[in-house]
């Protein structure tokens, strides 16, 4: 995922601010930094990241206090050789008009994160969302539960592997969907039998 | 495809419990056996009935301001009886389903439904609340007729306020032609 | 003739599963439970008139004083990030316009402006000034109706109609250009859908002369209404550092004082060639963003009102062949752009590999975009990074201490969209 931008403009990087910061003064946190677009992704692990958004959010350099989203990005393709879910974090330093990205990489079967709860508040929602949608465990969050589907819901709908599905189209080659409630029969998915 | 529709039909088993509801037809046909006042009484009682529908507050989405602009001054919707939007659906006897419903959204919608008193009918508006619309996914009920049982269903995406007005009227005709009793 | 109820059912997957309301006994029938010495849990939402959508708040309440609002959403989850998987980044677009549904071409923008990026794609200025006047127009728009409907939770029936009467010659210009009221899907990747017919000018030229003056009428309504300002002035006052904590931006954010708008930090489609101001608050309370919103419906419409002077000439679509569809009467002539034609509707466009974050300025806040491609047609994964949703976990601690009239009043004023919150 890394490309590096040919001829590109005199205009600094997005988050660059950020990874020079982090690279002085919390070097063992960088793993990797990546460049593409316009704007530079730091990779960071996952033992340093607590440390590393502290440290953003509360030096003079950086000032990234506002937190803005908290995702995860699903690439089942990559296992055995890279971990699965790239954990993203953004946040925004408004004194110094920059964006910048943290990535964290997480493998299926060890699909936790520390939460950030104590560091923004408004992590709270995104890390329960992104819970609910990939299944990331927030380690420390005080209440990490489903906040977008049912409580009872089964499944992480945003992993590559849940199919989404509504209901097909009837045609004729599938026609008891085209029949009423009433006459599916009951083991048809989506009948309702009141 | 009509001898598929049959085999199928077949299959499904129709055997429907047999519940204590006299059927549809047999109250039609009571009514039709009922004499010249009655049948006043029944054209009084479904003018009355569909000269103020009130509907109750149910807009989920962007429908909802489609609805709030038919609701508003250019297409004022109480020109046809719908004078206010009850908040609580125990003071009102029509439900514009407006938006899509989510799983999460489709046991309040049924309980919405519930708790309006007879006689109450329903209007599907917009495509997700007919069909589930563009989301065929796992978080829409494709559909609120899986939850409800509908009256006037309204295509468009969403669909113009003349539109809602056009299923406003047409449901004002169904209530016309109905008898008093039926619901 | 009497009708025999048939026996409840057996749950299934849409009913509430809970028995009938006539059997519950009455705390349990009006959800009123007593949880501390002092505490009543009331449930709101999620179907109720002032909660501006499928919002469910719980709310922890001492008499008329609650203690603890806890919003609950999901109510209109969806899964739009998952249709994005599945469609190619031009068919996502009519998508983008239902998330935020009270100012569709924002949506638009921010989706196209993040593809753009992807690609490394230019659009001409003339498609950058009209998708300024179309985005500034949903910004009125959207700043009408969240005035129109705070207003009748405070209990302000009039104003509503009015701004509604105003809506609707918005909405005329959104019918005039793409055909439809609201869902435009007209600012597209690449460009727009097309050139603006000439009745167009008119219409602009309308709204810019008549606007302010409508404005003012509102604001002579409501302002220095005493009604109005005591409901308003000292409720659900945050504080500009608890804001940025909880990743509040937006009106929300510049009630509290906090000078930032992308428009003018990070511009985007030409907004830096206009001259504009960005109003902010002093107290961080209710009040101060309705002056907010107010004021910026005057700037939305200087905005316009230079763009639409300034309107350059040109293509309003990028020259790129690879991204957007060539004109119809070149098809006739050239063979390269049938094919480009042919390429585009079937399977789109493909991005480089990358990933980017594209945010603008929304009336709600900052609506960011986070796009991921592998190469394909279709975005890898498209996060929406929705302003309302962070708005709204600001909530519990707007609430706190304060009245159930109140806590109406500070909903209304975060300027919630369930759509945006719950994508």
């Amino acid at each position: 995922m890394t490309t590096t931008t040919a001829g590109a403009s005199a205009r600094p990087l997005a988050g660059a601010r950020a990874a020079q910061l982090l690279a002085a003064r919390l070097p063992e946190a960088v793993l990797r930094r990546e460049e593409g677009l316009g704007e530079e992704t730091v990779v960071v692990s996952r033992e340093h990241l607590p440390a590393a958004i502290r440290l953003l959010r509360d030096d003079a350099d950086g000032l990234y206090t506002l937190p803005i989203m908290v995702t995860a990005v699903d690439w089942p393709d990559r296992e055995p050789d890279m971990p699965r879910f790239d954990v993203v974090y953004q946040l925004r330093s408004m004194m110094h008009n920059d964006v910048c990205r943290l990535v964290v990489q997480v493998a299926e079967d060890d699909a936790w994160m520390p939460t950030l709860e104590g560091v923004f508040a408004g992590m709270d929602w995104h890390e329960r969302e992104c819970w609910d949608l990939f299944g990331i465990d927030f380690r420390g969050h005080h209440d990490l539960r489903r906040i977008l589907l049912p409580d009872d819901w089964e499944g992480h709908p945003l992993r590559k592997d849940y199919v989404s599905f509504g209901e097909p189209v009837a045609f004729t080659h599938n026609l008891q969907w085209a029949l009423p409630m009433a006459e599916r029969p009951a083991d048809m998915p989506g009948t309702y039998h009141p | 495809m009509t001898a598929g529709l049959g085999v199928l039909r077949a299959q499904a088993g129709a055997d429907a419990p047999a519940l204590p509801i006299p059927r549809a037809e047999e109250r039609e046909r009571t009514a039709a056996m009922g004499g010249v006042v009655t049948t006043s009484i029944s054209k009084l009682l479904a003018w009355g009935r569909y000269s103020s529908l009130w509907p109750a507050n149910f807009g989920l989405a962007c429908c909802a301001i489609e609805m709030m602009s038919t609701a508003a001054s250019r297409y004022d919707l109480s020109r046809f009886g719908a004078e206010v939007f009850r908040a609580s659906p125990r003071q009102s006897d029509m439900m514009i389903v407006a938006g899509r419903v989510s799983q999460k959204m489709a046991p309040v919608l049924r309980q919405i439904y519930d708790q309006m008193p007879e006689p109450k009918w329903v209007i599907s508006m917009g495509a997700c609340a007919s069909c589930g619309g563009i989301f065929n996914n796992y978080a829409i009920v494709q559909g609120v007729d899986k939850v409800v049982p509908v009256d006037v269903y309204i295509p468009g995406c969403p669909p113009r306020p003349e539109a809602l007005i056009d299923a406003v009227v047409k449901l004002q005709r169904k209530i016309a032609a109905e008898h008093h009793t039926l619901r | 003739m009497t009708t025999v109820l048939p026996p409840p059912g057996p749950p299934g997957p849409y009913t509430s599963g809970r028995p009938p309301i006539d059997a519950l006994p009455l705390e349990e029938a009006v959800d009123l439970v007593q949880i501390g010495a002092n505490t009543m849990e009331l449930n709101m939402g999620p179907q109720h008139p002032s909660t501006h959508g499928v919002l469910r708040l719980v709310l922890d309440i001492d008499g008329e004083i609650i203690k603890d609002v806890r919003p609950d959403i999901g109510f209109l989850h969806t899964g739009f990030e998952k249709s994005f998987e599945s469609h190619t980044y031009q068919q996502c677009i009519p998508l983008t316009d239902r998330i935020d549904y009270l100012a569709p071409p924002m949506n638009n923008l921010a989706f196209a402006l993040a593809t753009e990026k992807l690609l490394g794609c230019e659009v001409p200025p003339r498609g950058q000034y009209i998708r300024v006047i179309m985005a500034e127009l949903a910004r009125i728009g959207s700043h009408l109706i969240w005035a129109g409907t705070a207003g009748i939770d405070i209990g302000a029936v009039t104003p509503f109609l009015y701004m509604w009467r105003e809506r609707e010659k918005i909405l005329d210009i959104n019918e005039l250009v793409s055909g439809v009221r609201m869902m435009t899907s007209y600012i597209r990747v690449g460009g727009l859908m097309a050139d603006v017919p000439d009745e167009f000018y008119g219409m602009v030229n309308d709204v810019v002369r008549t606007f302010p003056h409508f404005i003012d009428d509102y604001e002579l309504l409501l302002t220095k209404n005493p009604i109005w300002r005591q409901r308003l002035i000292g409720v659900g006052r945050i504080s500009a550092d608890d804001a940025i904590a909880y990743g509040v931006t937006g009106p929300a954010l510049r009630g509290s004082g906090v000078a930032y708008d992308l428009r003018k930090a990070q511009p985007y489609s030409s907004y830096d060639h206009f001259s504009f101001d960005v109003p902010i608050g002093g107290n961080g309370d209710v009040y101060d963003r309705y002056l907010v919103r107010m004021q910026e419906m005057r700037e939305s419409v200087k905005i316009i009102q230079q763009a639409y002077e300034h309107l350059p000439r040109g293509p309003v679509n990028t020259l790129d062949r690879k991204v957007a569809l060539p004109p119809r009467n070149e098809i006739n002539t050239s063979m390269e752009s049938l094919i480009h034609h042919f390429k585009l509707v079937t399977e789109g466009f493909r991005p480089p590999r990358g990933q980017v974050y594209s945010a603008i300025e929304s009336p709600r806040g900052e609506l960011g975009v986070y796009m991921v491609s592998d190469g394909g047609n279709r975005p890898y994964r498209c996060k929406w990074r929705a302003p309302s949703f962070s708005n709204l976990s600001a909530l519990p601690h707007m609430g706190r201490n304060a009245l159930i009239s109140d806590a109406v009043a500070v909903v209304g004023s975060i300027d919630i969209v369930l759509g945006d919150v719950d994508r």
